[in-house]
């Protein structure tokens, strides 16, 4: 049963999902970093379109679109909230009144300043959502257990109960409305965490009665790297080295204040170009149509 | 004599902050290769004992311990959970909990992975335990699409994957339907008979596992009160009133036979060897007057409708007279369903075109497989659900208590949550001031259904599988309530599992399945001759005269089948 809101890892036959752990989490990672580095919209959209793309190529469309239903609202708010704190900007669309010694004027530039912050907060919650969608837990547990072995298996952990947390939440808010009088939302947010917090403390209970607590560093098998690694890890590389390399260039420069200035030359062009074909690749040609999915 | 698998020996423990202790002075040896089931009533130390023994107690839990405990030679003042684990596996009641990593094989490498194992061995023994247990279908799953019965599978293959010679569970069938329930309690027979792990189970529906149990060790408050076979443990539950004891036992100890039996089968053996059972040659009257205890009033003192005397609502028979449908038709409907069909994108229909009309007064037992629409039903009456086409008519407020009556209370005290009047009829007066979350299983289902009823009056009360977890005493004090909502003019409605349970509130019985209504009526008539759908009374007694329950067996076998 899905949560409803929340993206979750489901296992597809696609070359993101067949490409090891780490591979996968590194191209989600690159995309992220290059909303992270760039406030350029091309930029940013073309790693939205990255993701789209990559999640219907490998078959999670449903998951992008519950974290596009996470990130839009989340953009929206960034967008609006930004043009009622910054009044910079020289072309006025709001005179507003003063309050408290503070003029609060609405400008164009401040809202697109707003709307550029909101689309990369979204991007990098998209991204998120691929990584959700595609990334085994467990697989990234094995991945990063050498490095440190606890922290990933909670890290995994919590990855796990997202999704069961997600269905408490539903339930007592199902059981909320069975009340006469139904309680607000907070009273129900709290009752919830109780119960997450009980649920944890079970959990907890539950990994020392399978040795948790004298658990010794383990073992990993070593495995050639397949097609789908290789495909996979070489986009990452690729979107992360534009990105690094374009913004060391001075690509993508964005200024809002006093008035918007967008730069649109050949270097935002092949950040733009290199984002969506990286994007594309671990899904190119015949070798990765061929990918096979584990379950 | 080999050394005990366990040794508990005057092993006292009381819970940081509380005044009583949970277990007084337990005394108890497992063997290797033994199946010892622990009874008691919620809150007796079942529970608490199993965690001494995986060292759960004192070492997480914290608390003042008396007495010595050891497992496989360990202390376990000394030894905590983590090293206890390489000889003791340990399954608790909710699968949700039970389960760590995304991914089923994941699951079961766990327990090796935290001991440094081989990735080859890991994964031979994820392998072979996956085939042992019947999950090897369930290896590329994940654990969140997996049922309840599936994940509760998946636990005990984790807890047994490194091959521990105990295997400690606690009630894990206890948020299970009986289907998955009886699976497990056949798998874990299977376990102990195929490889000889020690097992120690804490159920409430001892019906279930007592015919696999070498020994019983019943606790009362804490303290043992009785460790014996199978057999002298239902002696020693009927001499304390039958709240422990089994309905094929509660029968015979009605009817006055001795010995009582352990499982329906030993039941039926015995019935036709004294020449009672159904279909046998009908004895001469009087001549097992004395076995049968001819005199006996199988409605004896005492109040207890899911086991002894109190006449059910059902009234026997074979179907539902034309004059008895016609009063039911005759009185005012409290909800009625006309053609609803409830449809669900990507998934089969919930409902498909069910029609039900249920009058003011009556009790109704929705019964059905997983998936047969019950609890979409009775969301469509409370309004959680929308019917994609026909109609949901309610007279009045519809009260609707979900499975899980934790999402109900949602206050940091219990008088917070009710009214004066809802205290009282939870019986929840002394505990107004305790946090919700410290009541016991029943006391929260009681709480919780005041909070849906919200102290007013209701056209229909609808629960959904109220006695999962459930023991004896808090399912009589449903009943019991169920009875004065009836009479108050509400319609109920309980969506459930346990045919005992149905047996002993209900007067008409709905059978679902995929969607639509397959069977209505009287209990008598659904559940006497059903195969799966059927009380323990009923299989031993053949659906004889339509008996159900214990007191309405005894008063079979007493004043018909002998005659």
């Amino acid at each position: 049963m899905s949560p409803g809101f929340v993206p979750v890892y489901r296992a597809r036959p696609s070359p993101l999902h067949a490409a090891r752990a780490a591979a996968t989490a590194a191209l989600c990672a690159a995309l992220a970093l290059v909303c992270a580095l760039y406030k350029h919209p091309l930029v940013l959209l073309a790693v939205v379109v990255a993701v789209v793309g990559a999640g219907l190529a490998a078959g999670v469309g449903r998951e992008v679109g519950r974290a596009a239903r996470l990130a839009i609202p989340l953009a929206l708010l960034v967008t609006l909230i930004n043009p009622l704190l910054y009044a910079e900007g020289s072309t006025l669309l709001v005179r507003g009144g003063s309050f408290l010694g503070r003029r609060f004027d609405v400008t164009l530039e401040a809202l697109a300043a707003g709307g550029l912050a909101g689309l990369r907060v979204g991007a990098i919650v998209m991204a998120f959502g691929l990584f959700s969608a595609c990334v085994d837990p467990d697989d990234l547990l094995r991945a990063f257990r050498r490095l440190s072995f606890r922290s990933a298996l909670t890290a995994s952990l919590a990855t796990r109960l997202v999704p069961v947390l997600a269905r408490d939440a539903l339930r007592a808010g199902d059981a909320a409305r069975c009340r006469p009088e139904p309680p607000g939302r907070m009273a129900v947010a709290r009752a919830t965490l109780a119960g997450a917090l009980d649920r944890a403390v079970d959990v907890a209970a539950a990994l020392e009665v399978r040795g948790y607590s004298s658990a010794r560093r383990p073992h990993t098998a070593r495995s050639a790297a397949s097609r789908h690694d290789l495909r996979v890890a070489a986009s990452a590389a690729l979107v992360a080295l534009a990105g690094v390399a374009g913004r060391l260039a001075g690509a993508g420069e964005v200024t809002e204040y006093p008035t918007l200035a967008i730069a649109l030359g050949p270097p935002e062009l092949a950040v733009v170009a290199i984002v969506l074909s990286a994007g594309a690749l671990p899904f190119a040609g015949r070798s990765a149509r061929l990918g096979v999915a584990r379950a | 004599m080999p050394e005990p698998l366990a040794r508990v020996v005057g092993f006292s423990y009381a819970y940081p902050e509380r005044a009583t202790p949970a277990l007084r002075d337990v005394t108890l040896t497992v063997e290797e290769g033994s199946f010892t089931v622990l009874a008691g009533a919620s809150g007796s130390g079942k529970s608490t004992l199993l965690r001494a023994l995986c060292g759960l107690v004192p070492h997480f839990h914290g608390g003042q311990v008396a007495g010595e405990l050891e497992v496989a030679g360990m202390s376990a003042r000394e030894h905590g959970p983590g090293e206890l684990a390489a000889v003791c596996g340990t399954v608790f009641q909710d699968p949700e909990t039970q389960v760590v990593m995304g991914g089923v094989r994941a699951e079961l490498a766990l327990a090796l992975e935290h001991r440094g194992a081989e990735p080859a061995a890991v994964a031979r023994a994820v392998e072979e335990v996956a085939l042992a247990l019947g999950v090897a279908h369930l290896l590329d799953r994940r654990t969140d699409t997996l049922s309840g019965g599936e994940l509760q599978r998946v636990a005990i293959a984790a807890a047994l994957v490194h091959r521990p010679k105990l295997l400690l569970l606690d009630e894990p069938a206890s948020q299970l339907d009986p289907v998955a329930g009886d699976e497990l309690t056949w798998l874990l027979r299977r376990l102990n008979e195929e490889w000889g792990t020690a097992v120690v189970l804490a159920d409430h529906r001892l019906e279930r596992c007592l015919p696999a149990a070498d020994r019983v060790f019943a606790l009362v408050d804490g303290a043992p009160a009785c460790d014996s076979d199978a057999a002298g443990f239902l002696e020693w539950a009927e001499d304390r009133g039958g709240a422990l004891s089994t309905p094929v036992a509660r029968l015979f100890s009605l009817a006055g036979l001795r010995p009582l039996p352990v499982s329906v089968k030993e039941a039926r053996d015995r019935l036709r060897g004294a020449g009672l059972a159904p279909g046998a040659d009908a004895a001469p009257p009087g001549a097992d007057d004395d076995r049968l205890g001819a005199d006996t009033d199988p409605r004896g003192a005492g109040i207890d409708p899911l086991g002894a005397d109190a006449e059910p609502p059902s009234r026997g028979g074979r179907g539902e007279s034309r004059r008895e449908r016609r009063a039911r038709r005759r009185r005012p409907a409290a909800v009625e369903l006309r053609s609803v069909w409830h449809e669900i994108e990507d998934g089969p229909e919930a409902l498909r075109g069910l029609d039900l009309r249920v009058g003011a007064g009556e009790r109704i037992a929705l019964m059905g497989r997983n998936g047969a629409g019950k609890s979409t039903l009775l969301r469509h009456l409370k309004g959680l659900a929308e019917p994609t086409r026909g109609r949901v008519e309610t007279s009045g407020d519809v009260a609707l208590l979900l499975q899980s009556p934790d999402d109900y209370l949602i206050h940091e005290h219990v008088e917070d949550e009710v009214g004066a009047h809802g205290l009282e009829a939870a019986g929840l007066e002394a505990r107004a001031r305790d946090n919700p979350r410290d009541l016991s299983g029943g006391q929260r289902q009681r709480l919780a259904l005041e909070v849906a009823l919200g102290g007013g009056p209701c056209a229909a009360v609808c629960l959904d599988e109220p006695t999962r977890g459930m023991d004896h005493a808090a399912k009589t004090a449903l009943v019991a309530r169920i009875d004065a909502l009836a009479r108050c003019g509400a319609a109920v409605l309980v969506a459930t599992h346990d045919t005992e349970f149905a047996a002993a509130f209900a007067d008409r019985v709905v059978l679902m399945g995929q969607g639509v209504v397959i069977a209505d009526g009287p209990p008598g008539a659904i559940l006497a001759g059903g195969w799966h759908f059927s009380t323990d009374v009923a299989r031993v007694l053949g659906g004889a005269r339509d008996a159900l329950t214990p007191a309405q067996g005894a008063r079979t076998l007493a004043r018909e089948l002998v005659t």
